[in-house]
């Protein structure tokens, strides 16, 4: 009787196997007879445990790579460092947003993973996680001390451990199309909010198409853009020792004004910065808020890189009272490497090509990226350029995002963006937004 | 089926201009921009100005969407495969033997699909991780099945039902096996229903978002899906052109399997449901 | 194989059981172990950035029965269920019985129809956005050219559009499923006995009514409730559309799930909510699994 079950076991066994194996010919065979230039890393969690003598296969990932503005560059990038490594690089890539989950689940899957390119909002919660490696270690603290300026080091630093590699570091600023601008009888930029309100309304008034201000009021950016508004209202999402400080008049006074510019239809719903960048871009856009990278953006749209400057610059963002500092938040990206990479010197010698000045210089002449290397930073393309000049200037006073070193700031970024939809739709009262804001935040 | 009335001639024009109206534009609208050289793209008009294969060609030759598209039709006919084998045994099983929890099974495979699957994906995010399945097209290959399980067991078990027990019993009288009766016999007069199961859990795979963003982290593996909100989806490239262009040519593939097996799908989905 | 032919010695049920082992398996493996798992994971504070978690019994559930916004979230997943079920259905059933005509260019009418279904739903999602969008969508420059608008209306934008508009889409991709389910129901129908009713008198109303409806009434009453759970499911559209915004207007159930683990990394209280979801699916499923014992 037992034997009877027993064979009935195996053969449902062999069945199920029958089954599979029916369909895993075609499957299994397939990843090698990829053509694909994106190279090929096993589908299983690849151990290639190659001894680095011979070359080896390191991934590389993040979301440039993926843009249509900064494809090219990542590609020359690579074989870059391929021509004088001899090693190979892949390139996994994901889209800005989704970077964070994807390096997250891809890191727990043990998949392999040697370099990243992380933005500085992500970079804490990925660091949260602990599985990046210390930069001090791989390549040595004075290497580091010797190549960036302390105060970028500082931005990639956590609990002591150099976990970030700075690459480009500026800040998202507020960009302008100075050919609306002085068709609409300015030609200067408004300094104040009052004298902001009276351009964007000659604006409008001048051509009714346009949006005057494409304020982010969806996705991961909206909340961004709040942040350096609310401050410069004087408001603050959380007091010093981290209790939620939203709760002010400040910052009803910060939502009253963004339904005041929706009313008036100076600011859109349904605007990210994708939609911004591209209305922007065919001239129908005469304010947003963006990065450095506002430049690779609108030299893919067909603007040559010297003449951005005409139609893409950057400003500081209006201030409540004249005389008040100019608000902006901290931007840029990082590289990391991983504590589980077997190939950390490799991914060193790649982050290293990657900060080298022809790279760097390259990366920036195409896609604005300032380059963040003493050398770099001092080379004289860098230092004339009037785009860039732009940028720094209006960013001197810049800040980290004040969920930049949460780990759970996208879940606070989430709660002040749908707080602010209900206020601008008419849902909810400032005040009440506000109070919600506050409420819900606390409960977290 | 209805008298031609006045009436009934007005339901019949209306519902087809109407319809073919809601359901065709977006569809032309699609194709009208995928056609529409990039400096045109938001002009309105409707086939009547310059067109061009130019944003067609972008993406035919761009090798990561076509990446895309071959991964997205491996995993699509791995796992259709898989589940029309799956669901013709549990389909016959359970129309033609009887033996102990049948029925509790049955209803299990009836609700697979009533799962929250967004909550099934953390756990199933961790045992393929744990099999070291992550990544790979079995990933998804196999989390599919399911898709398809409740539809196609229940589809293929109504075909089975109509074959007569007599007919299975004078092949086992004349000395068969199972395995022979099976595959010989019953398999062969359900496979119109096999089609359909078929091609059902073929667009299920092919439509797949939630499970392909998260099992599959690699641009290699990523399936056309996932790899479209990956490419359009982004901060930066909102290029419609593209988008609608790389919409076109996703579906192309798969269009021309239909037009080929569409007959077999709209009988073969219903004929085993409808009993007598 | 060999085994098996000579399964002779096997039992009948044996041979039944060995053939459900596959399905089992691949059942066991992607639903019922995922679920329990779900379900232990709801009382601890499990999170996807750090490997360890304790056991929090009933914080989460608290949390979520507390949460201003679960209500909220229930009603909109109700509405875009239902919606989204009960309009589609209509309309596909219509475009069933126009295509059921038989017209000349019936057939190939069907085929394009069908289109509309395997185009990958991220486009669908890109798509229809487009149409929708509030500065350079085609419905608003449609509405304006007719001179019904004054100023673009940002429909995806809008709380009191922007589900309608979620709905629109997945309307539009679903129509084909619904339509060709429904023709094949439509055909089985004997045509005998729908002559008999016209001989009767009966007019195409009462026919399609009395005798056409109850003739397909399984297929018409499984395709409701299949199109009822994929809809329960669905995230595909009103991530790609809205990312449940704006204002939580498009936040349904399964994207509030997917937002707290993958977005959030809150896996314990993304548990929690899907075990509540799946408690009250509990009902769709006991209507559900009637109809398969009536159909023994």
């Amino acid at each position: 009787m037992k034997l009877r079950k027993l064979t009935a076991m195996f053969l449902a066994l062999i069945m199920s196997l029958a089954v599979l194996s029916g369909c895993g010919g075609k499957t299994n065979d397939s990843p090698d007879s990829n053509p694909s230039a994106t190279g090929n890393t096993q589908g299983t969690p690849a151990k290639t445990e190659e001894p680095s003598s011979a070359s080896a296969e390191i991934v590389w990932a993040g979301w440039s790579g993926e843009e249509e503005a900064s494809k090219d560059i990542f590609q020359r990038m690579m074989s870059a460092y391929e021509s004088s490594s001899g090693n190979r690089v892949t390139w996994v890539g994901w889209t800005w947003a989704d970077t964070a989950q994807q390096l997250l689940i891809r890191s727990q899957g043990g998949e392999q993973l040697d370099l990243a390119q992380v933005d500085i909002g992500i970079f804490n919660t990925v660091a949260a996680a602990g599985i990046l490696a210390d930069w001090n270690e791989i390549l040595g603290a004075d290497y580091m001390g010797s190549t960036f300026e302390q105060s970028a080091l500082d931005v990639g630093s956590i609990d002591g451990q150099q976990l970030g590699m700075p690459w480009s570091m500026a800040s998202i600023s507020m960009v302008y199309n100075p050919k609306i601008l002085s068709a609409a009888g300015w030609s200067s930029v408004p300094a104040t909010i009052e004298e902001f309100e009276q351009c964007l309304a000659d604006i409008k008034a001048a051509n009714p198409d346009v949006v005057p201000y494409a304020v982010s009021t969806k996705d991961a950016t909206c909340a961004g853009d709040f942040m350096p508004w609310l401050w410069t209202f004087g408001g603050a999402i959380f007091n010093d020792d981290g209790s939620v400080a939203i709760n002010s008049d400040a910052a009803v006074a910060c939502v009253k004004w963004y339904q005041g510019l929706m009313e008036k239809g100076y600011i859109a719903m349904d605007t990210g910065r994708g939609e911004a960048r591209q209305l922007f871009a065919q001239g129908k856009v005469a304010f947003y808020d963006d990065a450095v990278v506002a430049k690779g953006q609108a030299v893919s749209n067909g603007v040559a890189p010297e003449d951005v400057v005409n139609v893409c610059s950057a400003m500081p963002r209006p201030v409540l009272h004249a005389g008040d500092k100019p608000q902006s938040t901290m931007w840029g990206h990082m590289l990391v490497a991983f504590k589980n990479s077997a190939h950390q010197a490799e991914a060193a010698g790649l982050a290293q090509t990657l900060i080298s000045d022809e790279v760097a210089l390259d990366y920036f002449k195409n896609n604005g990226m300032p380059p963040v290397t003493k050398s770099a930073a001092g080379l004289d393309e860098v230092k004339s350029d009037a785009y860039l000049n732009g940028f720094l200037n209006s960013t001197a006073t810049a800040r980290l995002e004040e969920t930049a070193r949460m780990s759970n700031g996208n879940e606070v970024k989430t709660i002040l963006t749908e707080e602010l939809q209900y206020a601008l739709l008419g849902q909810k009262t400032a005040e009440q937004a506000v109070a919600d804001m506050a409420s819900r935040l606390q409960a977290l | 089926m209805f008298q031609k009335t006045r009436a009934f001639r007005t339901f019949f024009w209306m519902a087809l201009l109407l319809i073919g109206l809601f359901v065709f534009f977006p569809l032309l609208w699609m194709v009208n921009t995928a056609l529409k050289p990039s400096a045109e793209t938001f002009s309105s008009y409707f086939f009547t100005g310059p067109l061009t294969l130019e944003n067609i060609w972008h993406i035919v030759t761009d090798e990561k969407i076509m990446t895309y598209l071959k991964n997205s039709l491996i995993v699509s006919f791995g796992s259709s495969f898989l589940a029309t084998a799956v669901c013709s045994f549990a389909g016959y099983s359970f129309a033609k033997f009887r033996y102990r929890g049948r029925k509790f099974v049955m209803g299990m495979f009836m609700m697979s699909q009533a799962f929250p699957q967004a909550i099934l994906l953390l756990s199933i995010y961790a045992l393929m991780n744990r099999t070291g399945l992550l990544g790979s097209y079995w990933a998804l290959l196999i989390s599919y099945v399911v898709f398809t399980l409740p539809v196609g067991t229940w589809t293929l078990k109504s075909y089975f039902d109509q074959i007569p027990d007599a007919l299975i019993e004078s092949a086992k009288i004349d000395g068969a096996g199972h395995w022979r009766i099976m595959t010989r016999i019953v398999f062969p007069m359900a496979v119109p229903g096999m089609i359909s199961i078929a091609i059902y859990g073929f667009v299920w795979s092919w439509n797949d978002l939630l499970y392909s963003m998260t099992l599959v982290t690699d641009t290699a593996r990523r399936t056309l899906a996932s790899g479209l909100v990956m490419t359009f989806l982004g901060e930066a490239s909102t290029n419609w052109g593209y988008m609608m262009a790389a919409s076109i040519v996703s579906a192309i593939p798969v269009t021309i399997i239909f037009v080929f097996l569409q007959r077999y799908f709209i009988q073969g989905l219903t004929a085993g449901a409808v009993k007598g | 194989m060999d085994g098996v032919k000579n399964g002779g010695r096997l039992t009948d049920g044996q041979v039944g059981m060995l053939l459900i082992l596959p399905g089992l398996a691949i059942f066991a493996a992607i639903i019922l172990y995922p679920f329990v798992d779900a379900i232990l994971m709801s009382f601890t504070n499990r999170s996807m950035l750090y490997p360890n978690y304790d056991w929090v019994q009933l914080d989460n559930y608290r949390k979520v029965f507390q949460d201003p916004y679960f209500a909220k979230t229930m009603l909109t997943t109700a509405l875009f269920v239902l919606g989204s079920t009960i309009l589609p259905y209509v309309l596909g059933m219509l475009w069933a019985i126009v295509l059921n005509q038989g017209f000349r260019g019936a057939e190939f009418l069907r085929g394009v129809t069908l289109v509309n279904w395997i185009i990958p739903g991220t486009a669908i999602g890109f798509l229809w956005s487009w149409i929708f969008n509030g500065q350079y969508g085609i419905l608003n420059n449609i509405l304006s050219a007719l001179g019904l608008l004054e100023s673009g209306i940002p429909w995806l934008g809008q709380t009191n559009t922007a589900l309608l508009c979620v709905v629109v889409a997945r309307t539009w991709q679903m129509l084909p499923w619904y339509m060709a389910f429904l023709l094949g129901g439509l055909q089985s129908v004997p045509l005998d006995q729908i002559e008999a009713a016209h001989m009767d008198g009966a007019n195409n109303w009462k026919t399609f009514w009395c005798v056409i409806l109850p003739g397909m009434q399984q297929t018409a009453v499984l395709v409701f409730i299949l199109g009822l759970i994929g809809n329960l499911q669905h995230f595909d559209l009103p991530w790609t559309m809205a990312q449940g915004g704006p204002a939580r207007a498009t936040t349904t159930l399964s994207i509030e799930v997917y937002t707290t683990a993958f977005k959030n990394w809150n896996m314990g209280k993304a548990a929690t909510i899907g075990t509540i979801w799946a408690v009250l699916l509990a009902c769709f499923s006991f209507v559900y699994l009637r109809r398969i014992n009536d159909s023994e």
